[in-house]
């Protein structure tokens, strides 16, 4: 091993320091780039879920939160007891999924075909597809999402158009209802699934639709075979982004439901009940859920053409 | 086995005309190449033969069936696209294959003839490659084999063959020519290399700036081009300004920048009046290259033109290379010609070899000099 028994040479100059950052091997090199995003990873994430799985394995205290210096698995019994059981935990866990499920299926399908649009549209068409989908993006989540409340409500807009136009009879209750949740929430990650996708269909080269459809395959058979599986990737990237975000959900089921989240509950165990080791303990319970879940998927999206290793 | 009429065909984006006026019967079984510059309509031609584009006027039918406004999926045809287009995401057999999927035929059918077609070209035992892995040459197999597996009535060809090296290009269009032969397909092959097209085409049709210029066979349009597009296009040649001096009845005499006066014998009445400006072709197959007589002869010896009886004309002038050039098989002689350019070319094997600085008499017979009006429009003689 040359390489480490030559000690590193302090650079000198800055050429000589691009020198031996142009030596260094080609993963060395990465790793140095990476070193920024590391670093605040390591602030940020790291550091602070160590003291969040310390904090679960400690014991609950009556008057001090929780015992420092303590260690016990109590929390987690009783977060497991009780999901098992299935009381409230289940229903809060169940719910949680529920939502992430819902809003994933309804996200990808939505982006897939804005991304086609944008991808098919030229010249202004193009440019304000685009810019529509970030323009969410510049108001802040909650206002955005406080906006589907007159929208939504039994005597808001939708219902007034819905009703007026006679296709419905009598009002809907659209918020405070778990189709709010779904609505606002896919309202929220719409933007990134639809950049996800778009950004791998804009690689594609078009001539390979014109082939499938030169070779007999219908409009929507040509985007099932060639589209699909090509923009595998991004759609993978979207399905990821749009079911970790609304597992964890806190805006919309919190202000267009009456549904309790996971998120929410863990707020409610945090700074309604002080009961810090049995929320932090919820928490890595969620954390694991949500991997073995997000592994799954990848795993299930691979076979249709995804490229991705199970990390 | 089909044949295929473009009627009036056109086709416009916004303001810009990219097909205009198209009309052509292509017969049944026949290879035509529609040969063009980019930019020259061409592509779009065979995209609306394809159904991949929609015309803006005409009517495309094939076998006496008006398909103007089918989809390409219900067409009968197969395109072969520049860029292969093959499926990234999808086996070499699986990309043969298909076609046939979309056409429901069963799986095992579907196997069987898609070995058959890798074998027809050449590329069997690389069913289950990843297609982004081939060579340029063979990706451009696999797509045909994908294009043929379909069996369709039309095979349109889209530069197939631009995307590869010179070697590769000529074996392949040997290749196709003998697919052609042995299948008996309509087959439109667009392309905007001459010599593809001289080797491939049962007929070419030549296009310019969205036009059907001329449509022939190849020997035809090569030696009697209707304008002068079309003969700098088909191959390098010297163009050389004119202005007609006088006509009789059986020659046109021009005043040329050559400095002398040179004659082009007609069969009839020539079309052109005195003083008309003229451009003359000289390609250089029709020029021998000669040293002038180094025993001083006499300027009208060595050059000038004498009018036969049997209505030829042996024309000569003298000039100095300026450079030579070595092509391989043939040696090219750039010469000046009283302060104009021109080339000629002759085999390696030719004795005499000239070097710069060196005297040239270049000699041609009048009557292969073509002519061609200021518009471009060639002046029958």
């Amino acid at each position: 091993m040359s390489e480490t028994t030559s000690l590193p040479q302090i650079p000198t100059s800055l050429a000589s320091l691009r020198e031996s950052f142009a030596g260094q091997s080609s993963s060395t090199r990465a790793l140095l780039l990476m070193a920024p995003l590391i670093a605040f990873e390591l602030l940020v994430f790291v550091i602070p879920f160590l003291i969040l799985l310390r904090i679960s394995f400690a014991e609950p205290s009556s008057d001090l939160i929780y015992e420092p210096g303590s260690w016990s698995v109590e929390a987690y019994a009783a977060v497991v007891d009780n999901i098992l059981a299935f009381e409230l935990l289940w229903s809060v866990v169940s719910y949680s999924f529920l939502l992430g499920v819902a809003v994933t299926a309804v996200t990808v399908v939505l982006a897939l075909f804005y991304a086609y649009a944008i991808w098919r549209a030229t010249g202004l068409v193009k440019t304000l597809l685009l810019f529509s989908v970030v323009l969410p993006l510049l108001t802040t989540l909650v206002i955005r999402t406080y906006a589907f409340t007159p929208l939504l409500s039994p005597s808001g807009t939708v219902n007034d158009i819905l009703l007026s136009t006679g296709l419905l009879s009598e009002s809907v209750q659209f918020v405070p209802s778990m189709a709010g949740a779904v609505i606002g929430q896919v309202y929220i990650v719409l933007p990134y699934a639809v950049l996800a996708i778009y950004s791998v269909l804009a690689t594609m080269d078009w001539h390979v639709v014109e082939a499938a459809r030169d070779l007999g395959a219908s409009r929507p058979r040509s985007v099932a075979e060639v589209v699909v599986p090509q923009a595998m990737p991004g759609i993978i990237v979207a399905a990821v982004i749009s079911f970790a975000w609304s597992v964890g959900a806190y805006a919309a089921p919190g202000l267009l439901s009456e549904n309790i989240t996971f998120a929410l509950h863990v707020e409610e165990l945090l700074l309604g009940d002080l009961r810090y080791p049995t929320a932090a303990a919820l928490s890595v319970i969620m954390l694991l859920l949500m991997l073995v879940s997000v592994s799954i998927m990848f795993a299930v999206l691979n076979r249709f053409g995804g490229d991705f290793d199970l990390a | 086995m089909s044949e295929i009429t473009l009627h009036e065909l056109e086709k416009q984006y916004g303001e810009t005309t990219a097909v205009e006026d198209v009309s052509v019967e292509i017969e049944d079984g026949e290879l035509l190449c529609l040969l063009g510059p980019s930019g020259s309509g061409k592509s779009t031609t065979l995209r609306m033969i394809a159904g991949l584009e929609t015309p803006t006027g005409g009517e495309i039918s094939i076998d006496g069936d008006d398909v103007t406004d089918d989809p390409a999926y219900e067409r009968t045809t197969s395109t072969v696209f520049q860029d292969w287009a093959l499926f990234p995401h999808k086996t070499v057999r699986e990309n043969v294959e298909f076609g046939l999927k979309m056409r429901g035929v069963p799986a095992d059918e579907r196997e069987q003839r898609a070995e058959s077609m890798l074998e027809r070209v050449q590329m069997t035992g690389y069913g289950e490659d990843d297609p982004t892995n081939l060579s340029g040459g063979q990706k451009q197999r696999v797509a045909l084999a994908r294009s043929l597996a379909v069996n369709p009535d039309v095979l349109l060809l889209d530069e197939p063959l631009s995307n590869l090296d010179k070697r590769l290009r000529e074996d392949m269009q040997i290749e196709l020519r003998e697919i052609h032969e042995d299948l008996d397909e309509t087959f439109v092959h667009v392309t905007h290399d001459q010599d593809e097209a001289f080797t491939l085409a049962d007929r070419i049709g030549i296009m310019d700036q969205g036009e059907l210029v001329q449509i022939g066979d190849p020997d035809e349009v090569y030696e009697n081009p209707t304008n002068q597009f079309i003969e700098s296009f088909l191959g390098d040649t010297n163009f050389v300004d004119a202005r007609v001096t006088r006509t009789t009845g059986d020659a046109v005499y021009v005043d040329t920048e050559l400095g002398t006066e040179l004659v082009l014998p007609t069969d009839a009445e020539p079309a052109v009046d005195e003083g008309t400006a003229l451009t003359l072709s000289l390609r250089p197959e029709i020029l021998s290259i000669d040293q002038p007589s180094a025993d001083g002869g006499t300027a009208a010896d060595d050059t000038g033109e004498q009018l036969a009886t049997d209505g030829s004309s042996r024309t000569a002038v003298t000039g100095t290379v300026e450079n030579v050039i070595y092509r391989g098989s043939t040696v090219r002689y750039s010469a000046d010609v009283d302060g104009t350019s021109m080339f000629a070319e002759r085999t390696d094997a030719s004795t005499g070899a000239l070097s710069a600085g060196d005297r040239i008499r270049l000699e041609w017979n009048g009557a292969d000099v073509l002519a061609f009006r200021e518009d471009g429009t060639r002046v029958s003689l």
